[in-house]
């Protein structure tokens, strides 16, 4: 799954007319990812990425899926990674990726 | 010995599928109005959690489940544990970290391409007159069942010695990539063993991959940082609930957890 957040502000007036703002300089991309059949090795790569961005602490760049752009500054979203395996071969995981601002 | 240490099954293996394990670091994050935020890393936060369901467990296998819980006194106590999913060496793609202790005159050179496709293997080379050899020492339970495992290759036949603890098996070395394979049990009374490869003398292979597991065969390779033995986890639950589902029967599920700040 695709996200474009943006960060706009509503003001209503009492005639009922509204005046909008944007909040922020321009939109902000998450993606969802859903991983499934995964392998132990492609398993402990996902952990060791976690890992080494140290939950949503770290950044990193990430190419998006759809178009192949990369958007420079990313990080997972989320203090935790679950991941379930159910048998051989036959693991998953679902992760989240923001965009950072700045 | 006191160290106590989760059991493994009559198989050697350490859990049954599915295997449910969470990892947790904890982030402090101020996020502004306009979206730009502020992170503050606390890597003592850090928690892993192991869900293992177990089902069809003889007698004997749920009698050690028990006698582990009735051990621990549910979650009073602290104890080693394996992680059965994962690769129990640290540092498995960098033989020249220093928690790897290379024999004196064995040359380890990295960025040798490997059978990924990718320049992640090594170069042994031991130019001496004696054996050499390249080991790593795990502070976890000796007598437990593991398998040692590595992809190799050489450009002259040799026959390369793979190490657990007092026990060695010697694998024929070819000049295409190999996995080599040695499952043993070590000395039950050490609270460590060490892990490696011995190269003969005179003699250069090519390793990628190595990986040792609490189990008795290998599965894919999972490079690591860390490791993954765990000093001081604990049970997650006071109640261990074992259900008989028929004769020699029976299944439950463990939770355990391991906290940097416990």
């Amino acid at each position: 799954m695709r996200y474009v957040l943006f960060r706009n502000q509503t003001v209503r007036f009492v005639d009922g007319t509204e005046q909008r703002y944007r909040d922020a300089s321009g939109p902000l991309h998450r993606w969802g990812i859903r991983l499934s059949e995964l392998d132990e090795g492609e398993i402990a790569a996902v952990e060791e990425f976690f890992a080494a961005n140290q939950g949503e602490f770290g950044s990193f760049a990430f190419t998006d899926p759809w178009n192949g752009q990369v958007y420079n500054n990313c990080s997972l979203l989320g203090e935790s990674l679950d991941v379930q395996t159910v048998a051989e071969t036959r693991g998953g995981t679902t992760l989240t990726v923001v965009e950072n601002r700045g | 010995m006191d160290m106590l240490v989760y059991p493994q099954l009559a198989t050697g293996a350490l859990s049954q599928f599915p295997i449910r394990k969470q990892h947790r670091k904890r982030t402090v994050v101020n996020t502004a109005a306009d979206g730009t935020s502020i992170k503050l890393a606390d890597p003592n936060g850090e928690l892993t959690q192991w869900q293992l369901a177990y089902a069809d467990l003889s007698d004997a296998e749920a009698g050690a489940l028990e006698q582990f819980y009735s051990a621990a006194e549910g979650t009073l106590n602290s104890f080693v544990f394996l992680d059965p999913s994962g690769n129990l060496l640290a540092w498995s793609s960098k033989l020249d970290d220093e928690v790897w202790t290379p024999g004196p005159l064995l040359s380890v050179i990295g960025g040798i391409s490997d059978p990924d496709g990718g320049t992640e293997a090594w170069r042994l080379t031991n130019s001496s007159a004696g054996a050499q050899d390249i080991i790593q020492t795990l502070e976890a339970p000796a007598g437990y069942f593991y398998c040692l495992s590595a992809y190799v290759r050489s450009a002259q036949a040799v026959s390369a010695a793979m190490l657990i603890g007092n026990g060695r098996a010697d694998r024929t070395v070819a000049n295409q990539w190999t996995r080599i394979v040695f499952a043993f049990s070590g000395d039950a009374t050490a609270s460590s063993i060490h892990f490696g490869l011995e190269v003969p003398s005179a003699s250069s292979l090519d390793v990628f991959g190595l990986q040792v597991e609490p189990q008795g065969a290998a599965s894919a390779y999972k490079a690591t940082t860390t490791g993954g033995v765990y000093q001081d986890a604990r049970l997650a639950d006071d109640v261990l609930a074992i259900t008989t589902t028929g004769v020699n029967r029976h299944s439950c599920t463990v939770n355990i957890i391991h906290a940097k700040h416990l």
